[in-house]
């Protein structure tokens, strides 16, 4: 098992190299740089282009400069110096940038997959055990809803609604007076008062996949013979329910947590954008379009990083809850 | 198991409705007491009773007197937050702070009252012309009527030659640090800037004609700058009404790596915050107001920090050098607020409900039934101004197709193009009627409006195109009844015109509409819709053949003529041409046909350049607006597109009616300084 994990991690590394320079280089496919795409910008909004700003953006970015030079300068800094680079929208460090979006994605991505995961599970084996009852139906029903709406849609839907009917100024994570007021009890109940929104979504889009994808694997696996010999042996229904077929039904919910590591970053980017949450997703959003080089690369590199590390986690954790699988290679 | 899952599945409705519960839970009543200290002789006891619309929500306001008794002081001239720094001796009083001779700025909506914020969205340091445009007017500005008065200056000449003009400054006016702004402010710029070949290596402000020489700047006196042109420059002055070429040279001369007493601690700033050198630290970061808000400025407002943040705030500058016509210093209003929002339907939800309380940018026109049915929930009403955009289709006169370029080049065909549209019928279908059929052509409230070429063949005859198209030789159809090329060839004719409207935009529905009725008279062709860069790179490149695109700076043409004088090679119609005139070594550049009317064209603006009377360069701009009005280099189709101002009830100081474009400051037109609250204390 060591053995193994050493092999992933010494991949890992060459994997990262490759993926940074795929990426940079992806970036800067679009025709022209961010210079121009605001240049454009300005131009179709009416503004009058400011020749000398550009100029001095341009010099002080290299964007004139060969595109192996630009790769280098960025990966330098990160490696040799903890520097991030620049980003030429927002005119501040990418480190900065991203740390202090970083809490509130966290918490939102956290929040959502817990309670993805502690209200799916129990809600898909009752719906599995308890086939065709009202309350199955009912869960079926929310989860159908869930996995079939895009987020958004229910963002909007949501915000209008309480906008209309509750009167609560939407958009944000707190009213215009506490956004940068000093924390105070008045300012959580503020955030209280906006958060259920994004809460509630989130919460219904994380559990509708998962209560499907328990249940259809737990109706597998309840029928299989191993069940019926437990239950014949005595086994209370509820500990031999839980014990075994459900282990089994829970598979890939083991085999994805890899990629939440990541989505713990980019989550719910479209919904973020509706709802004008200051998370990550809508940035790296932005930087993307804009060809904000040194925030999409940046963000692109911590992606894959995240996403290469949280595959090598859920391949350890597969392998100890799922005995059958064997480490090979 | 039953009951472990029944809980959970309470648990997620529980979720739903404590929030649900939390967000509807309003205090019901509550009772504020203020202390008010009120110089009176008599006590006054009032009990104001304030009741919201939606929420239940009473807050009774008794007022507490406390009766100071003093000599009679005359109404304050300036804001009470300034009045009270005064008072605690944190600034000087008024009449030290104003120049000598105040700016008395006329307000188009009775005099104003001192406070209040003002609420405004924005996307971000990006979009950081929408705050900008706020606060940048300059020397002179524009009054109703778009004639050029003075402003930060008192008053100006040119020379009968027009290469010398010379601008006098208001004695005594202030930086927003106290330190006094004198002609010194702009010598300093150009000396210690744009003349410095380190920090400016090829200074083009000031420089004119095609191998840019360079202006001559003399300084008189304290308030006088003179700038002697090397030739002619009559248009000198339409660019000053936003061009602020001035800095506090004792705060910035610490960041000037020439100047500075301590080169040691600016290095070591400028290490500190990743930069190369003084230099990128200069123009990317110290010259900025957006990014540097300690830097002492003269404009209405001061910045408080960096734009790249979710709320960003103004407050009023103390030593600002204009008064209304009661000797109020200006601006009436203490703050300004712009808030982060990243997707338009969250800002039009703000709007919606009242959280904006006066503004232009990013208000779309194809919201226009949404903020109207609002207006009352809202508690705000939309004034329409005009807005300087057309629709128009751009034929690139110079494009590498050639038998498209012949095409094009014929007159016949572009008239055609033009009266073949029912632009009563789009208007109707795509602009719910708002625009008014013309060509692209200077506004009707413009000084430069011109009928003639305004509304030259806008009728709607599709028997004379087709009629035109058959004369010009393309008489001859496929089986599908679309035109073929006179080459002989057999071929359609066919071409893309390409554009950034997306589906889904009143623009992109116009175009497809301008494309229909080309079919019907037998032209094939199809709307393109690419991303901005790509479009960006298809004109430097000459790849596009024909361009759907919004022509704007119909207001005062002579400042910004470009468009018309075929010098902007993203815009226009004879991309090859306007490449050459900028640099003939451009390898797609090309030089136009001799005889051709675009030289003519060039010949009458360099006429107006060198022509002082502004009447007789309106003239002149009228024959230019002849040759358009035959040739039709651009079609024109629809303009005047109403521009919507969300204006909050009881803001007062803007008027509906007047252009909205980016020369004249867009919804800053009437000088936002002058723009008040009716009653500020509600606005805080």
């Amino acid at each position: 098992m060591v053995q193994y994990i050493l092999k992933r991690i010494a991949i890992m590394i060459p994997t990262l190299v490759v993926v940074s320079i795929i990426s940079f280089v992806v970036i800067q496919l679009p025709p022209g740089d961010y210079l121009t795409t605001y240049a454009m910008q300005l131009a179709q909004q009416g503004d009058a282009v400011d020749e000398t700003e550009l100029a001095a953006l341009r010099d002080r970015y290299g964007l004139g400069m060969p595109i192996y030079v630009q790769y280098w300068k960025w990966v330098s800094g990160i490696i040799f110096r903890g520097d991030w680079g620049q980003s030429m929208e927002w005119q501040k460090p990418v480190k900065d940038l991203i740390w202090e979006r970083m809490g509130l994605t966290v918490v939102l991505s956290l929040s959502s997959l817990f309670v993805g995961w502690f209200i799916a599970i129990p809600v898909g084996v009752y719906s599995a055990t308890h086939q065709y009852s009202l309350l199955d139906y009912i869960a079926s029903s929310i989860s159908f809803i869930g996995v079939g709406t895009p987020g958004f849609l229910i963002a909007l839907v949501v915000m209008w609604l309480a906008m209309t009917k509750l009167g609560i100024s939407v958009g944000g994570l707190f009213s215009e007076q506490y956004i940068l007021a000093p924390w105070s009890w008045e300012k959580v109940v503020d955030m209280l008062k906006h958060i259920w929104i994004p809460l509630l979504i989130l919460a219904l889009e994380g559990t509708a996949g998962g209560i499907r994808t328990t249940r259809a694997n737990l109706l597998d696996e309840l029928n299989k013979p191993y069940v019926i010999t437990a239950r014949a042996k005595g086994l209370k229904e509820s500990r031999l329910i839980w014990k075994y077929p459900v282990r089994v039904a829970l598979n890939p919910f083991f085999s994805t947590v890899g990629w939440s590591l990541a989505g713990l970053i980019s989550g719910a980017t479209l919904i973020s954008v509706v709802l004008s949450l200051q998370t990550t997703g809508p940035m790296m959003l932005r930087a993307l379009t804009s060809q904000d080089m040194y925030l999409a690369g940046s963000f692109l590199l911590l992606l894959s990083s995240l996403t290469v590390i949280g595959t090598l986690i859920s391949d350890i954790l597969l392998a100890w809850v799922d005995p059958r699988i064997r480490l090979t290679g | 198991m039953r009951t472990l899952s029944r809980r959970e599945f309470l648990r997620i409705s529980a979720l739903g409705a404590a929030g649900i519960a939390a967000a509807a839970c309003q205090p019901k009543t509550v009772i504020v007491e203020k202390t008010v200290e009120v110089e009176k002789e008599k006590v006054v006891k009032e009990t104001v009773v304030v009741e919201k619309e939606k929420e239940v929500t009473k807050v009774i306001e008794k007022e507490k007197e406390v009766v100071v008794t003093a000599t009679p002081v005359p109404p304050s001239k300036q804001a009470p937050v300034l009045e009270r720094l005064v008072s605690e001796g944190k600034l000087p009083p008024l009449e030290e702070r104003l120049p000598v001779n105040p700016g008395v700025f006329a307000t188009n909506d009775g005099i104003g009252k001192h406070g209040g914020t003002l609420r405004r969205g924005f996307t971000g340091v990006a979009d950081r012309w929408g705050p900008t445009k706020l606060n940048d007017r300059a020397l002179v500005w524009f009054d109703n009527k778009l004639v050029q008065v003075p402003r930060l200056a008192e008053s100006w000449e040119v020379s009968d030659d027009a290469t010398t003009w010379t601008f006098h400054l208001r004695k005594g006016i202030k930086w927003s640090d106290g330190m006094p702004f004198t002609a010194e402010a702009i010598k300093w710029r150009l000396e210690n800037e744009y003349f410095n070949k380190t920090l400016t290596p090829s200074p083009t402000a000031f420089a004119i004609g095609k191998d840019k020489k360079q202006a001559e700047h003399l300084f008189p006196d304290e308030y006088t700058w003179t700038v002697k042109f090397p030739a002619p420059n009559a248009v000198f002055i339409l660019g000053r009404g936003r061009a602020d070429y001035w800095y506090p040279g004792h705060y910035m001369k610490k960041y000037h790596m020439d100047l500075t007493d301590d080169k040691a601690a600016l290095e070591a700033e400028v290490t500190k915050k990743g930069f190369d050198s003084w230099v990128t630290y200069w123009n990317n970061d110290r010259m900025w107001w957006y990014l540097n808000f300690e830097m002492p400025r003269v404009s209405p407002w001061i910045g408080l920090g960096s734009l790249a943040t979710e709320l960003h705030t103004m407050e009023r500058n103390p030593y600002f050098f204009a008064v209304d016509s009661e000797g109020q210093q200006l601006p009436y209003i203490d703050k300004v607020t712009h808030r982060l929002f990243t997707d338009p339907s969250v800002f039009n939800m703000w709007i919606v409900n009242g959280e904006i309380d006066f503004q232009n940018r990013h208000v779309s026109m194809g919201n226009y039934t949404l903020f109207k049915e609002n207006e009352a929930k809202g508690a705000y009403k939309v004034f329409l101004g005009v807005s300087a955009g057309h629709v128009c289709i751009s034929c690139n006169h110079t494009t590498k197709n050639p038998r498209l370029r012949e095409f094009i080049q014929d007159r016949r065909v572009r008239i055609a193009l033009s009266v073949c549209v029912n632009r009563d019928e789009l208007n109707e279908l795509v602009f719910n009627g708002l625009l008014t059929p013309r060509q692209y052509s200077p506004l009707s409230m413009s000084p430069q409006f011109y009928p003639k070429q305004a509304f030259a063949y806008i009728e709607y005859d599709p028997a004379k195109a087709n009629k035109l198209l058959d004369e010009a030789g393309y008489s001859e159809k496929d089986a599908e009844g679309f035109r073929k090329w006179k080459d002989g060839s057999g071929e359609t004719i066919s071409f893309t015109i390409e554009g950034t409207a997306q589906p889904g935009t009143q623009d992109e529905d116009a175009v497809q509409r301008i494309v229909q009725y080309y079919n019907k008279v037998g032209i094939k062709c199809a709307y393109k819709g690419v991303d901005r860069s790509l479009y960006q790179e298809h004109y430097a490149a000459n790849e596009i053949e024909m361009a759907f695109w919004g022509g704007d700076r119909t207001v005062l043409p002579l400042v910004a003529p470009i468009i018309w004088t075929c010098r902007q090679p993203d815009r226009p119609w004879g991309v090859a041409w306007a490449l050459w005139d900028a640099n003939p070594n451009n390898p797609n550049a090309e030089e136009p046909p001799a005889g051709h009317w675009v030289w003519t064209i060039w010949e009458l603006w360099d006429k107006i350049v060198v022509e002082p009377d502004p009447a007789k360069q309106t003239a002149l701009f009228h024959k230019i607006l002849d040759i358009w009005a035959e040739e039709l280099p651009q079609i024109g189709y629809l303009g005047e597109s109403p521009a919507p101002v969300i204006v909050k009830n009881g803001f007062r100081g803007y008027l509906p009616g007047y252009p909205v474009d980016d020369p004249t400051g867009d919804e800053h037109l009437l000088q936002t300084e002058t723009y008040y609250w009716e009653e500020p204390e509600k606005h805080v």
